[in-house]
């Protein structure tokens, strides 16, 4: 097992979640972010099932890292490796909601069919390999890196809304206004580097 | 056999596995010993920049590691480096510590008595690119270039000064990277800790 | 067939192109634009699997099972990913080290699943080769453009180049995140606005030939 770094667990989830916020800073998952925060509902749903994902597979993929990959010295196929787990968490994860609570699965099933291809979930699992975290740091960035996504997700489908009435140059309407906002979000989350410190 | 069969799809995703992985594997068999070399490669050529011995090309560094620098450890690769520049004994350790988001790995030369660096390089990091990840830019690196160090070490300006670092060379300070503070002070640490460990190996010979 | 092909080239480099009209897959390779020599080997990259995934899957099309075509398409594109990776790790290791993770990400760049889906998955092998290359190259254009004025501006120097002296301020900013979107959104405004006003210049032209106005195309 690698040397993990001396970062606590707790400190690293208030961070991913703030100064160093996957989408803001990262522009991962940047795709669904913008189709589906038109809607503040959905947003709700998504965001919720992309915390619960990224935190799942952060823990199963350094499980599989760990135990599986570099034992068998396949660290070159660590990516495909990665991405079938995410799919097969997915799945599981489908099917669990749907078996044990059919009025949380109303809300939320049809959300994660697209979190397997949503690049916040393999971002997360490949930094975290990079960083080489160990289990507990993963799985609290993991949770981190998922809260931060839902944290922005639901904050810019509020914006949205208010934007929606403005009058706003017909080149920008939809997309590009919601890019500018992105960009301002960004700006105003750097504000929170140098609140936490990492001991 | 018809398409949709389980025999099917079983066969079909097994040949499909394997025509894909076996290509990969051999490439990554066949890129492996250069792969290894450029790790050492990297190393090597880092404590040959924080000794500040100049060189032209890889084979070239190659060649002045073997024949400049005595490595202590096993490997030839291992901490601490010993050289003698310009007549000074100097020594340079590899010391690895917190970032901001994963762990910071630095080689720190300096005289063996730790009194002035000879320079800094860094071997791994993850920090924010553009904001800590700047730390790796030759600006940076550069004012730690035979900068002399007080008796608390190395200290850090981190009110911006002139974005192309502190050019005073007696004050024992570096500048800070703009909007960058935490990581600049994690690099300031481990600087300090690698003249603690310095000192150690000097006196220890 | 070469008119073909051109017509496929224009379709994924402006009329069609991935950033300003499907707004896909700014999410992987938008983090390395502050830097235009990373933005380059990014966007080969994703030219690269896209056109070589696409090639591959519009060939085999037809023999995978419905059942696990998902995840043969990962399969297949995370191959040509993986490869990057590995000839990136081999023979530019700087770079390799400095993209860290944004190679792995090539793999869920929407381009590369939406093209398979929408142009391979119901296409020859040559016209999905040329699709995907014309694609990524549209997608490296815009980016590379980003790129240029992100270095420029945060550094004060293009591919490493210093262009400017030293009475120069860099803007920070553009080193970080949030100009990248103000940038891709700036981008989308100018390349939407000229479409607009060509399209009504079309349409002016048509009406003033007493043409009936074609349907608005979408």
């Amino acid at each position: 097992m690698p040397e993990a770094p001396l970062v606590s667990p707790l400190v690293l989830f208030f961070a991913s979640i703030l100064t160093s916020n996957i989408l803001l800073s990262n522009f991962l998952g940047t795709c669904s972010f913008i189709a589906i925060s038109k809607d503040w509902k959905s947003s709700f749903g998504l965001g919720l099932a992309v915390t619960f994902v990224i935190g799942l597979c952060a823990g199963i993929c350094w499980a599989v890292l760990y135990l599986v990959v570099i034992p068998l010295g396949i660290e070159y196929l660590s990516f495909v490796i990665f991405i079938i787990v995410i799919a097969a968490v997915v799945q599981v994860l489908e099917m669990v909601i749907d078996r044990f609570s059919p009025s949380l699965y109303m809300s939320l099933g049809i959300f994660l069919p697209l979190i397997t291809v949503n690049c916040a979930v393999l971002g997360a699992v490949l930094f975290m390999q990079i960083r080489k975290y160990d289990f507990i740091q993963s799985i609290a960035f993991g949770f981190g890196s998922g809260a931060g996504w839902w944290l922005a997700i639901m904050l810019l489908a509020a914006i949205r809304k208010r934007i929606e009435n403005n009058p706003v140059p017909a080149g920008l309407k939809g997309t590009g206004i919601t890019l500018i906002t992105i960009g301002f979000m960004a700006m105003a989350f750097i504000g929170f580097s140098g609140m936490i410190a990492v001991q | 056999m018809k398409k949709d069969s389980i025999a099917y799809v079983v066969l079909f995703t097994f040949v499909a596995c394997a025509a894909f992985i076996a290509p990969l594997a051999l490439a990554n068999e066949f890129t492996k010993p250069r792969v290894e070399a450029n790790r050492l490669f990297a190393t090597h050529s880092a404590v040959l920049r924080a000794f500040g011995i100049a060189y032209a090309d890889p084979a070239d560094a190659e060649a002045k590691y073997a024949s400049l620098v005595r490595p202590e450890g096993s490997g030839t690769d291992a901490p601490p480096y010993r050289a003698t520049i310009e007549g000074i004994p100097c020594v340079a350790v590899r010391r690895t510590g917190s970032g901001l988001w994963g762990s910071i790995t630095m080689i720190v030369a300096a005289d063996e008595r730790g009194e002035r660096l000879r320079g800094v390089e860094i071997l791994d990091q993850v920090e924010t690119p553009g904001l800590g990840g700047r730390i790796d830019e030759p600006w940076f690196k550069e004012q730690f270039r035979g900068e002399l160090l007080g008796p608390d070490g190395l200290g850090l300006d981190q009110s911006g000064g002139s974005g192309k670092g502190d050019p005073d060379k007696e004050n024992a300070r570096v500048d800070g990277v703009t909007g960058a503070s935490r990581t600049s002070d994690f690099v300031r640490i481990i600087v300090n800790g690698a003249i603690a460990e310095i000192k150690a190996a000097g006196g220890a010979k | 067939m070469k008119g073909k092909n051109a017509a496929i080239m224009k379709e994924g480099l402006w009329t069609n192109n991935p950033i300003f009209v499907q707004v896909l897959g700014i999410c992987s390779t938008l983090a390395v634009t502050n830097n235009v020599r990373n933005t380059l080997i990014m966007a080969l990259g994703v030219t690269f699997a896209t056109a070589f995934g696409s090639l591959t899957l519009s060939a085999i099309k037809n023999l995978i099972p419905r059942k696990v075509r998902m995840i043969v398409q990962v399969l297949v594109l995370s191959f040509y990913v993986i490869l990057v990776d590995i000839v990136l790790r081999a023979y530019a290791p700087a770079i390799s080290k400095q993209l860290g993770p944004y190679v792995g990400l090539i793999i869920t760049n929407c381009i590369l699943m939406g093209r398979a889906e929408a142009y391979a998955a119901a296409n020859k092998p040559w016209p999905s080769f040329v699709d995907g290359v014309a694609n990524g190259l549209g997608y490296g254009a815009v980016l590379t453009a980003i790129a240029v004025a992100r270095e420029f501006l945060g550094f004060g120097s293009v591919l490493g180049l210093r262009l400017v002296g030293d009475w120069f301020t860099p803007w920070t900013i553009m080193i970080m995140a949030p100009s990248a979107f103000f940038l891709v959104a700036l981008a989308l405004w100018g390349s939407k606005s000229l479409g607009a006003r060509a399209e009504a210049k079309k349409k002016a032209a048509k009406a003033a030939a007493g043409a009936p106005a074609p349907a608005a195309k979408s």
